[in-house]
Formats: structure tokens, sequence, C-alpha cells
């Protein structure tokens, strides 16, 4: 998996590239997650638009990221998961539990 | 049940690339489409997972031997092992509300294995070899060629 953060209209979009399975990969979320915190930015867009492949220990990977981020105040959301993606987040109801936008545009604006 | 395609991988993460694969090529020449393809594949991955981190405790140079058979209608994934017995039948199937309300991590790979597939069965011999059976049918409803 290869992660890049970016900061877009005073939100943080960071991009999900690869598979995405947990382990060390969910350490280098937790990581950056903590730098942003730290960082005072808690609005966060995930894009899974490059996401190839994602399985259980990448969703849980995602569940953690969620809970850091609300623990701390803000708010995660995601974005462009195929339709792959979201039949997972649907099958597992994490749908009910991640914000999800076909567009990062939207949800970044979801934020104003 | 005929036809037999066999791979051996070592017990990393990394090696599921090629099992992934492997069973995505195979599930395609079988006839399901692709979105039905993807979800043996997760489930095959997600049984390996289990065999890396619970059967052989991510020791790195454990065999996974993975067989794909079928007959005209059945499509039979077994992932065997020789570590630590463990039987998914054997775990609850979390009620996913009261999961996901307290953001628990863990526990979702057995549930995607069972609802993603249309059987999963189980055989052990303890300390010397375990067994689990990813089943899916061909129906007009998952095939390739439907529509």
């Amino acid at each position: 998996m290869r992660l890049k953060t970016k900061d877009v209209k005073g939100v943080t979009l960071i991009e999900l590239k690869g598979n995405v399975m947990g382990g060390p990969d969910a350490s280098s979320l937790n990581e950056e997650l903590h730098k942003l915190i730290e960082g005072g930015k808690k609005n966060i867009v995930v894009d899974l638009g490059d996401v190839k492949f994602m399985n259980s220990s990448g969703l849980g990977m995602l569940i953690g990221a969620l809970t850091t981020v609300r623990n701390a105040g803000g708010q995660l959301k995601l974005a462009r998961a195929s339709e792959k993606i979201e039949s997972l987040l649907i099958v597992t109801k994490l749908i009910t539990v991640f914000e999800h936008h076909e567009k990062v545009d939207e949800a970044i604006g979801s934020f104003k | 049940m005929a036809k037999t395609l066999t791979k051996t991988i070592q017990s990393r993460t990394d090696n599921l690339l090629e099992v992934r694969e492997f069973v995505m090529h195979a599930a395609r020449r079988f006839g399901f489409s692709e979105e039905e393809s993807s979800k043996i594949v997760l489930a095959v991955d997600e049984a390996c997972t289990n065999v890396i981190k619970h059967a052989y405790q991510n020791a790195p140079d454990r065999s996974i031997q993975i067989d794909i058979t079928h007959d005209r209608e059945t499509f039979q994934v077994s992932v065997i092992d020789e570590g630590k017995s463990f039987n998914p039948n054997s775990a609850k199937m979390p009620d996913l509300k009261q999961h996901l309300s307290t953001f628990r991590r863990g526990g979702l790979g057995v549930y995607l294995m069972r609802t993603l597939m249309d059987k999963v069965e189980y055989n052990y011999s303890p300390g010397k070899r375990n067994e689990v059976r990813l089943i899916k049918y061909l129906t007009p409803s998952n095939s390739a060629a439907r529509g």
C-alpha cells in the first residue's frame, strides 16, 4: 500500500494506493493520523479510488483510523470506493459506520 | 469432484498475491463473473491469512497448499496447513451492528468467508492436517454468461 497526504481547502486528503491489507500498513496510517491530529488537522478524507484489493485486515485498519480520528474530536470520511470495495462495505455493514462519497470533491465539500 | 489445480506457498502474506491471481484465473475460467470471482478470491485470501496468523502464528517458512477442484456446477477451493487447528465454523458470527458500534477491528475475516461463499467446511487431524473448504455454486446469476 502507498499513502499520500495533501491539504485541500483545509481538509486533509489521504490517498491510498495498491493493496490495503492492514499489518504494517495499519501502523503507517496510524502514525500519519497521529501527526495530523497533533497538527490540529482533524477533518480527513480517505481516497480509495486507487485501491486494488482490500481484505478484512484492511477494513480493520479503516475502522482503527475512524476510531483514532473520532476520539480526537475529528471526522474521517471515505471517497471513491470502487464497486468491489463498496460491496465489501455493504456486506460488512461498514457502510452504516462510514460516510462515503462517490467523488473526492463532494467529500471535501461536505465538511463545510 | 474432478479437475484439480494445486499451488503451494510459504506462509507469508507477501505470497498471497500469487494465490489471489491463481484463484481469480481459475474462477474466471470456470465461468464465474468478475464480481463473483473477486468474492472467491477474497474468501481464499482470508482463509490463508487465518492460517498464517493463527495456525502458523506468523512463522514465515511453513507450507500452505491450495487445491482447486470442480465439477459442472461446484467450485471448491481447499486451503490446507499443518499448523494449530482452528475451526472457523466454531467462531461465533459477530452481531455486526453491535460489533461495529464498538469499532472492533477483528472478527471480520471468518464472517467474510462465510458470507462470500455458499458453504465453508472444515476437516482436521489435530497437529497433522487442517483443511478449510470454500465452496461456491455456479448459477445463472453469478456466471460470466449472465444476461
